[in-house]
């Protein structure tokens, strides 16, 4: 039965709590056991790799678990011995809390004494003299490798149902097409059966149409399936969001939406993947005129907007359109599938969002009320992004 | 092109896709049968409360109201409810619209399931025969 003593959290053998002096009844402890147990045994005894760095990112102190994970540490720089690295890392979390003071969390990977990968979860926190100098960082890290592990495999099962359903959906699309064309050549030779060129006028186009549908579809079908490698560099998060509006501007004015950005200047720099946010945005925005178009309302407005909320960068893309119903809610991620008018869209915009948010460890989302609009958002928690692409390249 | 019997017969044609509307309907009419045509759900209840078809060529996923919120409606409207449906849809068999049409029949058995299902691409023969065979069956 637990009795809730530190020894018994800990672990700790019998033998190692009598070395640091520990009462043989607990009854007998007073406070000043509990201090010298927490200064001499529990810090050795969690499971938690702890250590101390000076300003030269020097480890200076450790933890028994700390030396049993990474190896040899006494005034070894911690790139050396977290990540095996011959120089300072390119973004060096220790360097900016000596700077500002900020505690930090993050999510890395570092190399083991035996050259395995170890993934840590490390917390960051500066200790500061009266005066506000900082002399040490202290480092505590928790092996997530395990963790890590298994995200992999929930990502690869992920990834082969997805083809699966890929290869469906483009079955779908195919169909649709064939459809079309089969639509076409009918109607070219029955006008020219017939001799009624309207008819037969109206079958050429619907060919062309269709063949025009085919390139669209393959490109974003490529574009979608290639796994394009996400280039991951320190960026303003608002550099996409004021690219899209450029680019958006004048297909909102032509279809009468008005259509505004309201971007929170204060975010900092964060590693992503420009091109791909881009892209996320580019998708939300075309959906969210697109919405309009077919809204009943006189006036309609579209708002992209960025913020960053305990640590999570959010962009939010909210349209006062037509809305989508149950059964259109349900498919929103689903391959191929598409309610715009014929030729407007593959289906494959919101699954490459979320494939590119995944990406950077964040997530998509919506509401929506049928009639009413809908707002998507894109959250990316900061200790989930990727590591910018000019570190990933020293490794 | 052989004119069947019931000629004349009055088929509404439903789907977003306006080269595929075309397409049924210039092959319908060359059969002998009059058609007229809507886009989404929302045109193609007026059309069927306005025209009184005696079948329909239903399409699934189209924008504002989908097919299947349409046949739902349709089965409602005791007026309407017996005209017969084809479903023609390009999902067949794996998680795609034809399931989602073949749940909501399950989950609502107070409908009846549509007249007949064809796979898009159609066959175009095989299409009229089983056009001709649900208008039969029909009247």
């Amino acid at each position: 039965m637990s009795t809730g003593w530190p020894c018994e959290m800990a672990s700790a053998p019998a033998d190692s709590l009598h070395r640091a002096g520990w009462p043989a009844e607990h009854e007998a402890m007073t406070t000043q056991d509990i201090r010298e147990w927490v200064r001499t045994e529990l810090w050795d005894q969690v499971p938690v790799r702890i250590a101390v760095i000076d300003r030269n990112l020097r480890i200076v102190e450790a933890n028994r678990a700390f030396g049993r994970t990474f190896g040899p540490w006494r005034n070894r720089p911690c790139y050396t011995v977290y990540k095996g690295r011959a120089e300072k890392c390119v973004r060096c979390e220790a360097s900016e809390s000596f700077e500002d003071g900020v505690a930090r969390v993050r999510e890395e990977e570092g190399k083991l004494p035996n050259g395995e990968p170890i993934h840590y979860l490390v917390r960051i926190h500066p200790i500061e003299r009266p005066d506000g100098h900082i002399p040490f960082l202290v480092e505590m890290s928790t092996d997530i490798t395990m963790l890590k592990t298994l995200e992999h495999e929930k990502l690869e099962a992920e990834r082969l149902a997805a083809v699966g359903q890929t290869v469906a959906g483009l079955a779908h699309g195919i169909k649709n097409l064939l459809m079309g064309l089969d639509g076409g050549m009918y109607m070219a030779r029955s006008g020219i059966e017939q001799g009624n060129p309207e008819r037969m006028i109206q079958g050429w186009g619907i060919l062309e149409e269709n063949v025009a549908r085919i390139s669209s579809f393959v490109r974003e079908f490529l574009e979608f399936a290639r796994g394009r490698t996400p280039r991951v560099q320190l960026v303003d998060p608002n550099e996409p969001a004021r690219k899209v509006m450029e680019l958006f501007k004048d297909t909102a004015r032509l279809a009468g939406v008005e259509l505004t950005a309201d971007l929170d200047e204060t975010i900092a720099l964060a590693p992503l993947d420009e091109e791909g946010i881009h892209s996320c945005l580019a998708n939300l925005v075309s959906n969210a005129l697109d919405a309009c178009d077919t809204s009943d309302k006189s006036e309609n407005h579209v708002t992209l907007s960025t913020r960053e909320q305990g640590g999570v960068i959010v962009y939010e893309v909210r349209d006062d359109g037509q809305g989508m119903d149950y059964d259109v809610k349900k498919k929103v991620f689903s391959n191929f599938f598409s309610t715009k008018a014929s030729g407007k869209g593959t289906g494959l915009g919101l699954l490459t969002t979320r494939k590119i948010v995944q990406e950077h460890g964040g997530k998509v989302s919506f509401d929506s009320r049928e009639g009413e609009g809908a707002v998507f958002r894109i959250e990316l928690p900061r200790n989930r992004l990727p590591q910018p692409r000019a570190e990933a390249d020293d490794e | 092109m052989n004119a069947p019997q019931n000629a004349k017969k009055k088929i509404l044609v439903i789907d977003d896709e306006l080269s595929i509307v075309k397409y049924l309907e210039a092959l319908l009419q060359d059969n002998g049968y009059a058609t007229v045509a809507a886009m989404n759900g929302n045109e193609a209840m007026e059309k069927v409360r306005s025209e009184k078809p005696d079948l329909i060529c239903l399409d699934i996923t189209m924008p504002e109201k989908s097919g299947i919120r349409f046949y739902k409606e349709l089965r409602e409207d005791p007026n309407v409810a017996a005209i017969p449906v084809i479903v023609v849809t390009a999902v067949t068999g794996y998680g795609g619209d034809s399931e989602t049409f073949r749940k909501f029949l399950s989950d609502r058995r107070q409908f009846p399931p549509p007249n007949d299902f064809i796979a898009k691409p159609i066959d175009r023969e095989e299409f009229i025969k089983r056009v001709a065979k649900v208008l039969a069956a029909a009247s």
